[in-house]
């Protein structure tokens, strides 16, 4: 795609995400309790100041997906799949990188149809952050590459705006009134987020028998809030549910679950390979960091902070990582 | 949303009929599926009963003509398939994961080391050499159980004594029982018995402790790890690498196991 940029007066965004609205669905991320992305009717109540608490992720790797239906030995496989285009405007480095690695996961190492048919015409808009939105952020340390669509960095009056897709280049055409190109490239001084380079140690293969993960350990409650809210984690498990005025019938579901819980590893018998807390708290960061990254040459964690800024009790995995003599 | 129909991706299970059910032991029985398919021994197949669930269960066969799972009663999944019954018909996907390398081992000697429901796989593994006799120098049998009335596959004795040598033994015998076989733990057999590492392989398979002394015995009677093969037991649900539960330290026993070498799992400790 063409490296320059295309700009946007900042008073006519609403324009834009008005035209979207026309034809799409438009999800952004909105202020309640929470911050999450939500199917907006008008663009008023965007709210852009941090990121969302929420990711992308029950968009596409849906939290409980029916892989097929049943009635007795039969079974029918119906795959649901979004009536009309749905545009994401609003979406950070992170969780545009998140979206890559579910990618590769569901689309290119397996060919997950149930995946493939929420992401596939879906449009992803990013929106660049300057500095770290969270003391927590630390993407700058994480591999990150160019994902989206389109991407917007916002200036003083406006937006400049490149473009990742033809998707995207769609969308300016739609638009095109309110877009002007320029001459400014994109270059890699565009995607540094200031104070994001916090992991100072990202080979952690040595580190297995450190006692200084005990900090972690200590204070972790196996909430599961770190997996729930990651952005990449995609371990799920696999269920029947009946229905109960017919006990032939019923569906298969597919679920997210988390290896923060004992049940993640439960035999039948009841023998649990991560019976203690010390064992399922490093198999998530080993995952994240090392694990992923020597199968598929990816690292999985993007950085976003989400398992530290909503852990209840503030565990803050980089800091122990980087207070870690090696011996 | 809309709804698109698809017939068929990694997750769709399909029906296959049940040939022959065969109680082994009062918690453990045999199917014998109506399925052709190829297959290492070693191998697992995702059996389910809709409604209940689905669960790994490992090939305790090796036949063009049939395939066949032996399970013990131990959760919702497997009780409920100890009450189906020939004629009946279940759902299975597979064959998943790599299985022992029997190519490989042309020429070499074989040990089998099982105990309790571990010596479904090696059944699997024991028939392939049954079949293939000639390929395959000495080959012993070191079967453990808890009791006489826990011994699997007694049908399968005449056969095996006939072509290899065999030592079966249960760990106790309780009162008012008639047995007379060999009472002991096997691995206590095992350290009697004279064998030696030279072109020979083991495979072992039963429970972790069973595992782990089996290993050290092994190795004072001078294997070493790359000779030793052992089968991995791991909750699953997809069986191809996707859902993760399986994971070992970042191998996935369901796509590098479950049966590994013993070299490359040396380091997995409690993980």
């Amino acid at each position: 795609m063409d490296e320059f940029f295309y700009q946007i007066q900042k008073t006519d965004l609403s324009k834009f995400l008005n035209n979207i609205i026309q034809k799409n669905e438009l999800y952004a991320p909105i202020k309640t309790d929470a911050i999450r992305f939500e199917k907006i009717e008008s663009p008023e109540k965007i709210y852009l100041d941090t990121n969302a608490d929420f990711p992308l992720k029950e968009f596409f790797f849906r939290d409980r997906e029916k892989l097929f239906s049943f009635d007795k030995n039969k079974i029918k496989v119906e795959i649901e799949k979004p009536s009309k285009t749905r545009v994401f405007f609003g979406v950070r480095r992170c969780d545009l990188n998140a979206v890559k690695h579910q990618d590769f996961i569901f689309m290119e190492k397996h060919k997950d149809p149930y995946y493939s048919a929420q992401r596939e015409d879906a449009i992803l808009i990013g929106y660049h952050c300057k500095t770290a939105p969270s003391k927590y952020c630390f993407c700058g340390s994480m591999d990150l590459g160019d994902h989206y669509d389109l991407m917007f960095w916002e200036d003083e009056s406006h937006y400049f705006v490149h473009v990742g897709t033809k998707k995207g280049e769609n969308l300016i055409n739609s638009s095109k009134e309110l877009f002007s190109k320029t001459n400014i490239k994109l270059n890699e001084e565009h995607k540094k987020i200031d104070f994001t380079n916090r992991l100072k140690k990202k080979d952690i293969s040595k580190l297995q028998d450190n006692p200084d993960w005990k900090k972690g350990v200590d204070k972790c409650i196996s909430c599961a809030a770190c997996t729930t809210l990651c952005p990449t984690c995609y371990c799920h498990e696999i269920k029947d549910e009946v229905t109960l005025s017919d006990l032939q019938k019923g569906e298969r579901l597919r679920e997210w679950s988390s290896c923060q819980l004992k049940s993640f590893t439960k035999v039948a018998g009841n023998h649990v390979f991560r019976e203690n807390r010390e064992e399922r708290f490093k198999h998530r960061i080993y995952h994240q960091l090392q694990y992923f990254k020597e199968r598929y040459n990816i690292e999985m964690c993007v950085g976003c902070g989400r398992c530290i800024t909503h852990c209840p009790t503030e565990i803050d995995f980089v800091e122990i990582i980087n207070e870690m003599k090696e011996k | 949303m809309t709804k698109t129909i698809k017939t068929n991706n990694e997750y769709i299970p399909f029906p296959i009929k049940i040939l022959k059910k065969k109680n082994e032991s009062a918690d453990t029985f045999t199917l014998r599926l109506d399925w052709q398919v190829d297959h290492d021994p070693g191998q697992f197949i995702q059996v389910s009963i809709p409604g209940i669930g689905e669960a790994p269960i490992s090939i305790s066969s090796y036949s063009k003509k049939y395939l066949e799972i032996s399970i013990r009663k131990v959760g919702n999944v497997t009780n409920a398939l100890f009450n189906l019954k020939k004629g009946d018909t279940l759902l299975v996907r597979g064959p998943y994961g790599k299985g022992y390398p029997m190519d490989n081992l042309k020429g070499n000697n074989i040990i089998f080391i099982g105990g309790g429901c571990g010596v479904a796989p090696l059944k699997g593994a024991i028939e392939y050499v049954e079949r293939k006799r000639k390929e395959f120098g000495d080959v012993i049998l070191f079967i453990g159980y808890r009791s006489p009335g826990d011994i699997l596959f007694s049908h399968k004795q005449k056969i095996w004594d006939d072509n290899f040598k065999v030592h079966l033994s249960v760990d106790t015998i309780p009162s008012k029982t008639c047995y007379s076989g060999n009472v002991g733990f096997i691995t206590q057999t095992i350290e009697k018995e004279k064998i030696t590492n030279e072109n020979t392989v083991v495979f072992i398979c039963g429970p972790p402790i069973m595992m782990e002394k089996s290993i050290k015995i092994l190795k004072s009677k001078g294997f070493n790890n790359k000779q030793i093969f052992i089968s991995a037991e791991r909750l699953m649900y997809c069986a191809f690498g996707l859902c993760c539960h399986c994971m070992i330290q970042g191998k996935l026993t369901c796509l590098d196991g479950p049966v590994f070498r013993y070299d490359e799992v040396i380091n997995f400790k409690t993980d």
